[in-house]
């Protein structure tokens, strides 16, 4: 399956920013989550082992499929590091 | 094709001798719906064999399940995870101390429930028995937590289910080697060795598939992160027991006794900071929130307890002393903190708790601390939760510690089971109908 559509930034940056919310069982609004938010810090608290969770909600959202191993050896800091894998992943898989 | 459309655990397995089918989704399907069929009924004597048998094999097999574990570690470490996050994956003695203690405990409680049945009086011709039966084909679906594994191995398969296990791939070597140990111990007990499938296959691909085959699995039970979760509840088509998060709340009433308050508090969060049953908010009255921190921090002291207190700005600090105090912030309402902090919000009295609970909770676990016999009264009435402790810590709303069974989670889903899944929720029921000869005319 292939991605069948392209996607912008702002696009794959709310779903992400949603789905870490989500995933750091929060209730706010994801416009105040800045790229350059800490994924574990005061506000998110996301860790690894959510990531199949987190990928199959931003597949869902985004109607794109990203590579299983989308995650796997990569390190990530900021909520745009996030932002840029999965815009990468899309791109691979098209 | 691999069944036919089934509701509760009533389709056909394919023929015997058939081909097994080529696509994997199937094929796995296949085998956990020919070994339900196959499996005896709840009762039978190969369920408490089972429990001996597994306990025994976890204990042979232990050094081999030890090597495996190892293997999951240092991926894990080799991959960056975070300690917190390995030290979950890591298997110790104390856990194969608890695997025994738990397989001795299911064993006693499938005698309680096969035990006897309920009969009752079908008008003035016949009688009725309730019985249990299996839900079927269950599928569970959880992180990297190998403990996860030998629950679901064991509890839903005593009751006669065949589960498939669907746990992170970050413990697959763990999985694979816990998996080996049940099937030899389901053989040995003369059970289908199909009954237990360890999904191997990490692709989300396969996931999605199986989310969508209400004809092959009767019930989905996720437990994890809220977006797995939130996954599975929207996204599938299978029968959910779900186990939510909790983000949990104190009520302090203005009767309440403060010292056993800030006692409750305490043990309703350090222990266990991240888990499902901690408290995260505690709602104080007015009137007596000042005391009730000055308390709270006193306790955390004298107990050692590295207790972080976010403070509603409108309460005055306490004086310096003990304890660590931060500001509490809009987003910290509802929220979840998996860390040893407690937010404190004044309110103005039971109403203003109760609406603040219904806005900001996740309907798991909620508590009220007074000597009002009143206040409990009401907010045991006005609260809608899974479950609702008064005077008491938060962390009591367990299957064994209430008194309820061995658990394999705490639902807080609204039909079939809400609260501890204990093995009686791992049934569903059927009616035996004793007509002796009646026609319905």
């Amino acid at each position: 399956m292939s991605v069948t559509h392209s996607l912008d930034r702002a696009t794959v940056a709310d779903a992400v920013k949603r789905v870490v919310i989500a995933e750091s069982r929060l209730s706010i609004d994801p416009t105040v989550i800045s790229e350059s938010e800490p994924l574990v810090g005061e506000l998110l608290r996301v860790n690894s082992l959510g990531f199949v969770g987190m990928l199959v909600r931003i597949e869902d959202t985004l109607d794109v499929t990203l590579p299983d191993d989308l995650f796997v050896g990569r390190a990530f800091t900021v909520v745009g590091d996030l932002i840029d894998v999965v815009i990468a992943g899309a791109e691979a898989n098209r | 094709m691999v069944t036919t459309p089934s509701t509760v655990g009533l389709s056909v397995a394919p023929p015997a001798g058939a081909d097994p089918p080529e696509d994997p989704v199937e094929r796995i399907l296949s085998e956990a719906r020919a070994a339900r069929v196959a499996a005896p009924p709840i009762g039978d004597a190969a369920y408490p064999r089972y429990c001996h048998e597994l306990r025994d094999r976890l204990r042979a097999a232990w050094p081999t399940l030890l090597a495996a574990n190892r293997r999951d570690i240092a991926s894990a470490e080799a991959r960056g995870l975070p300690d917190t996050l390995v030290t979950r994956l890591r298997l110790t003695d104390r856990h194969l101390d608890a695997f025994a203690a738990l397989a001795e405990r299911a064993e006693r409680e499938l005698a309680d429930l096969t035990g006897h049945s309920t009969t009752l009086p079908a008008a003035d011709w016949g009688t009725l028995r309730r019985i249990p039966k299996p839900l079927g084909v269950v599928m569970m679906v959880y992180e990297a937590r190998p403990t996860v594994t030998v629950d679901g191995a064991l509890l839903p398969v005593i009751v006669g289910n065949a589960v498939l296990l669907r746990g992170g791939t970050e413990m697959v070597e763990t999985d694979a080697a816990l998996a080996e140990v049940a099937r030899a111990a389901l053989r040995a007990a003369g059970l289908p060795a199909g009954l237990v499938t360890v999904l191997r296959d990490p692709r989300r691909t396969l996931l999605r598939a199986m989310l969508k085959r209400p004809d092959a699995i009767d019930v989905l039970i996720p437990r994890g992160s809220p977006s797995l979760i939130d996954y599975c509840r929207t996204s599938g088509a299978l029968p959910l027991i779900a186990s939510g998060g909790g983000v949990n709340h104190l009520y302090v009433h203005a009767s309440a006794d403060l010292a056993l308050a800030a006692t409750v508090t305490l043990d309703s969060k350090i222990p266990e900071p991240a888990g499902c049953t901690s408290v995260e908010l505690v709602l104080a009255d007015r009137s007596v929130v000042e005391a009730y921190t000055a308390e709270l921090l006193r306790q955390a002291e004298a107990a050692g307890s590295a207790l972080t207190v976010r403070l509603d700005p409108s309460v005055p600090r306490p004086p310096a002393g003990p304890g660590r105090i931060e500001r509490l912030e809009p987003h910290d309402l509802g929220r979840e903190f998996l860390d040893p902090v407690i937010g404190v919000l004044a309110v103005s009295g039971l109403d203003e708790a109760v609406d603040h609970i219904r806005r900001h909770g996740s309907a798991h676990t909620e508590g009220v601390l007074a000597t009002d016999p009143e206040v409990t009264e009401r907010f045991s009435r006005l609260v809608d939760a899974a479950a609702i402790v008064v005077n008491g810590s938060l962390r009591l709303h367990d299957g064994p510690k209430l008194g309820l069974g061995a658990e394999i989670s705490i639902a807080t889903g609204r039909l079939h089971v809400r609260g501890p899944v204990t093995l009686g929720a791992l049934v569903t029921s059927g009616w035996v109908v004793e007509a002796d000869g009646e026609l319905r005319g």
